[in-house]
């Protein structure tokens, strides 16, 4: 499936995600969102606490259930139920990179387990032998020692911690990885080491990243593409520069007002924009999600897209 | 100092903080060579941070450290080793003969701890010492055939009420009857049903006891479903049970093991209950909830006390051991003791 | 360290502290001679990484170090006091909430479920100001009046788990001003909470260091958050403070590698499309003795003696120090990395 000269690998429409609780209505915690994300880019989901950006990814991944949508990954569906054989293609082909180091490893396994599994499950190699030497491959693509793979995961730090879990997605060979927040968890000197890692290995293997993250800094390095989160609905989309050189949305510009910079100056002279979600009236006229400037969309209704508009 | 010295001296100084005069002028002292740049070893950068952390090294230590969990444990491995080998040891009387005096034929009934019977008679003239050994055996058999059956089924059952999330509804629904009927009654009833033996006692008691331990596991499974480790094997496609066997049992090892040793004295506990109650084995295989029964019958007189209080020390020692024992082990294997 | 350039007195003064925990059996040293001076109404920013024992620093000032650590040697000199030696917990009583206060990163674990959120500020009224019944009450209602929180009356009486992240921690911060501390110490306050709402929280903190005269210090790892509220930063590393000075000489002109490495990894000054510039490997073990500068191993920079003697501190103004041998007069002169140029060529242009 190609959208002019790009190759669309994931192709999300009108999602909808809830969350039952027990005798209550359902948690809306994603509705509506629609996007694509193209082969060999870095799309970008930013949001704050709540506001569903991770459950698109687990969504995606099939951790979580979508009550409404579609999600098409190289044309074929991949929500809700899928014959056995995607079920497969999916294990295999998209593979997520989790936030927190010190919980996403089990404890009790050695790393050489940990990093196999996704081939004891897929039975991805031809013998021992070969397994052996995928897992020390997997290991010194992310900078690690071979050796590590005797070793358990409390001996290893925060950072090489991480680099294990990018050793087990990558050893699967997938084409997409969700990256839900790789490098929140890790102390700040070693985020760009994560961060170099998945640049060189988008580089080497084409891969293509779904990153995840509520910290604008972060995105606007890595990102291409951004998108925008709020309670469950996408705000804005547009390419990384685009974005910060032309934020319509309110709460897009309220985010990127806030971000803290390692200036003293620039810091003390911050204003920081406060988002009302009340300052919508959404009675009579309804928002809807546009595309406003080719590859920029925005969320609104009729009024304010004649304000975007005229904004830029 | 010469004047070139001096001016670095002071150049360095001025530059220096916190130093007292010696330390400056050490350090003033320095070759300029001790400045240029040194090799940069891009491994020895990667290797720094290990840690030599083991799990069962740590449990050991930190069970080891407590020197009464020590002694119980020697204590009651030494208590249990006995009583497997008393009846193969010299001298042992028999616990169902009815011994009586050759010559005169009367039956030794209600004789004090002497020489001959350690342990003395009951009334009936069977010996006490080997009637107590063989009851402890009877008892802990039991106990260890009641923990293996619930901690097998209870584990099991667990699991898949933790993990399935379509089964827990079902499961919660039968815990819920179970939990409703008491348990005594239960245990009465079936009792009554199947005829008091050895067979109906463990089955009674693993019918009950299966659901507390299966209730446990699914609590713990609960906790540790959701973790990310577990999301990031369910992304890699493995299969729920390999997920629970070897993500999460491992994690549950210590309750587990807590579990299974208070399970023994609770057995025990039952089984004296139910011989109280009259639904206990048949007078003909002794056992520790027999003998304090009979006790129980002679305890007024003082001069028969004894009858109670062999087996009643018996059930203590091992009941305070056993929870001594689980708790100690559980605390040692939680990795949140471990830091010290 | 020397105060000439400073006016303003100073009210806590570090001395040496060398402070070690007991761990599986072997020692470990968690600050290896941290020396500080705090002056009144200044907000000091302590910067590192996990480990580098920025909050094991500031635990020591409230008595609240785990119980298998202890300050081995040094002083905390704190309004005639040696707040090292204290052995009793009256001794403590005295200066926790009361004249030294303590704000936490997670505001849920911070306060207390079961109570209402007004019967844990005059708790603490209460307890060191003898406040009681009514009194209390409308203190409460004043304090939670200034730390922004609206409708003080049918907040009192709501329970923690009602409040929003910003808001709890808003009480947090309320429960540690109500006595007027001298010193406030934030640790990572806003980490757990969203951007927008950092920000405000970070303006509520300053606007009450003003209204109170406190002297507040930070603990974080965000430069950004640094950045925005601090006079001094202290960086700390594997223990120890490598360099200090006033935010605008420790962000615009940094010294030690370190600081560099820790200011050019960051991606606001990363150029899209090349790699940051990282550090290699990870901090050393604190359980054996560390020989000369801790940072050496990772440091591509480092000089011969920096492997084999622990710098002093050098000058650079007299309100900057580093603790590093390149600015020994003999050191080879080493170029710190573009982003560092980059911001020195930048300000120097703007102050022209």
């Amino acid at each position: 499936m190609t959208n002019g000269a790009r190759e669309v690998l994931l192709d999300v429409k009108d999602l909808r995600v809830e969350f039952k609780i027990r005798g209550r209505h359902p948690f809306v915690a994603v509705k509506d969102v629609s996007f694509e994300v193209y082969k060999g880019e870095t799309f970008g989901l930013v949001g704050e606490t709540g506001s569903g950006k991770t459950t698109i990814g687990r969504a995606i991944i099939r951790i979580n259930e979508t009550a409404d949508g579609v999600i098409r990954f190289r044309g074929e569906k991949i929500n809700g139920e899928i014959p056995k054989e995607r079920d497969r293609m999916v294990t295999q082909k998209i593979q997520m990179i989790f936030q927190d180091p010190m919980a996403s490893l089990n404890e009790r396994a050695k790393v050489d387990y940990i990093v196999s599994e996704g081939l004891y499950n897929t039975k991805n190699y031809k013998d021992e032998a070969d397994r052996v030497a995928k897992v020390e491959k997997a290991l010194l693509e992310v900078g690690l020692l071979p050796e590590f793979a005797s070793r358990f995961p409390h001996e290893f730090s925060g950072g090489q911690r991480q680099r294990i879990g990018v050793a087990r997605a990558l050893i699967m060979e997938p084409e997409f990885i969700i990256a839900d927040e790789p490098i929140s968890s890790l102390d700040v000197s070693i985020r760009a080491q994560v961060l170099n890692l998945m640049s060189s290995l988008q580089k080497d293997k084409g891969l293509t990243y779904m990153f995840i993250s509520h910290d604008l800094s972060v995105v606007r390095f890595i990102a291409d593409r951004v998108a925008v989160i709020h309670r469950g609905e996408i705000v804005e989309l547009a390419e990384t520069e685009e974005l910060f050189k032309y934020p319509l949305h309110p709460y897009t510009r309220s985010l990127l007002s806030a971000i803290p910079t390692p200036d003293p100056r620039v810091e003390r002279e911050k204003r920081v924009m406060v988002y009302d979600p009340r300052s919508h009236d959404y009675s009579q006229d309804k928002p809807r999600f546009v595309e406003i400037r080719k590859g920029h969309f925005v969320m609104g209704n009729t009024a304010e897209l004649t304000q975007y508009e005229a904004m830029m | 100092m010469g004047s070139s010295r001096q001016d670095k001296f002071q150049q360095l100084s001025d530059g220096f903080l916190a130093l007292s005069e010696e330390e400056a002028e050490r350090v003033s002292s320095y070759s300029d060579e001790l400045f240029r740049p040194a090799e940069f070893d891009t491994e020895a950068a990667e290797k720094a941070g290990y840690s030599n952390y083991s799990y069962w090294g740590s449990t050991l230590r930190l069970f080891l450290s407590n020197k009464v969990s020590v002694f119980l444990l020697v204590f009651l491995a030494a208590l249990l080793v006995f009583t497997f080998v008393q009846p193969y040891l010299p001298n042992q009387l028999h616990p169902n003969t009815i011994y009586q005096d050759p010559e005169t034929g009367i039956h030794y009934r209600n004789v004090k701890p002497n020489a001959k019977f350690w342990f003395g008679t009951n009334n009936i003239g069977q010996d006490l010492w080997s009637r107590i050994w063989s009851g402890t055996r009877t008892s802990l058999f039991i106990g260890l055939c009641v923990a293996l059956v619930t901690n097998v089924v209870g584990i099991t059952l667990g699991s898949i009420w933790g993990y399935a999330r379509k089964w827990d509804k079902l499961f919660t629904e039968i815990y819920n009857l179970f939990d409703n009927i008491p348990y005594t009654v239960l245990r009465m009833l079936i009792t009554f049903i199947m005829r008091p033996s050895l067979f109906t006692m463990i089955f009674v008691m693993c019918l009950t006891g299966w659901i507390r331990m299966a209730k446990y596991i699914r609590n713990q499974i609960l906790i540790y479903r959701d973790r990310e480790y577990n999301l990031a094997s369910r992304c890699l496609g493995t299969p729920a049970l390999r997920i629970v066997v070897k993500n999460i049992m491992p994690q549950l090892v210590s309750v587990i093991m807590l579990q299974t040793a208070l399970c023994i004295p609770d057995a025990i506990g039952s089984e004296v209950f139910l011989t109280y109650i009259g639904l206990g084995l048949p007078v003909s295989i002794p056992s520790l909830g027999n003998l304090i029964n009979e006790g129980r019958l002679v305890m007024l007189v003082p001069a028969q006390r004894y009858q109670l209080f062999f087996p009643v020390i018996v059930v203590s020692i091992i009941t305070v051991s056993f929870y001594a024992l689980g708790n100690a082990f559980a605390d040692a294997s939680d990795p949140r003791n471990h830091r010290r | 360290m020397s105060d000439s350039g400073r006016t303003s007195e100073t009210i806590l003064r570090v001395e040496d502290l060398v402070v070690k925990f007991g761990l599986r059996g072997q020692v470990l040293t968690a600050l290896r001679g941290v020396s500080l001076d705090l002056r009144e109404g200044e907000s000091l920013a302590i910067v590192g990484e996990s480990g580098a024992g920025k909050s094991v620093f500031t635990k020591c000032f409230l008595g609240m170090l785990d119980a298998n650590g202890w300050v081995d040697s040094g002083s905390i000199m704190f309004e005639g006091q040696d707040l090292a030696k204290f052995t009793t917990e009256k001794e403590w009583l005295r200066i926790r909430g009361k004249k030294i206060a303590m704000v936490f990163q997670d505001p849920m674990t911070s306060l207390n479920p079961l109570r209402t959120v007004g019967s844990q500020i005059s708790e603490v009224l209460g307890l060191h100001e003898g406040l009681r019944g009514d009194d209390a009450k409308s203190r409460t209602y004043e304090i939670l009046d200034q730390v922004g929180i609206n409708d003080p009356e049918m907040r009192y009486r709501q329970y923690p788990h009602e409040f929003s992240g910003g808001m709890r921690q808003r009480v947090v911060i309320a429960i540690a001003v109500a006595c007027n501390p001298k010193i406030l110490i934030c640790d990572e306050p806003t980490t757990a909470l969203d951007v927008t709402i950092q920000a405000q929280i970070l303006d509520l903190v300053k606007r009450l260091q003003e209204q109170l005269g406190l002297t507040i210090i930070y603990i974080t790892h965000d430069l950004g958050v640094v950045a925005n509220v601090a006079d001094t930063v202290a960086v700390m590393y594997a223990g120890d403070v490598v360099e200090y000075g006033s935010a605008e000489e420790v962000f615009y002109d940094p010294r030690h590698p370190y600081t560099w490495a820790l200011l050019s990894s960051l991606p606001q000054l990363g150029i899209k499309g090349q790699p940051l510039y990282s550090i290699r490997g990870t901090p050393p073990s604190l359980f054996a003795d560390i020989k000369g500068d801790a940072f050496a191993p990772r440091n591509p920079n480092a000089l011969a003696i920096d492997l084999m003697e622990r710098p002093p501190y050098y000058k650079v103004t007299p309100t900057h120090y580093a603790r590093t041998w390149l600015l020994d007069p003999r050191a080879t002169p080493i170029e710190p990395p573009e982003a560092i140029k980059a911001m020195r060529a930048k300000y120097k242009r703007d102050a022209q």
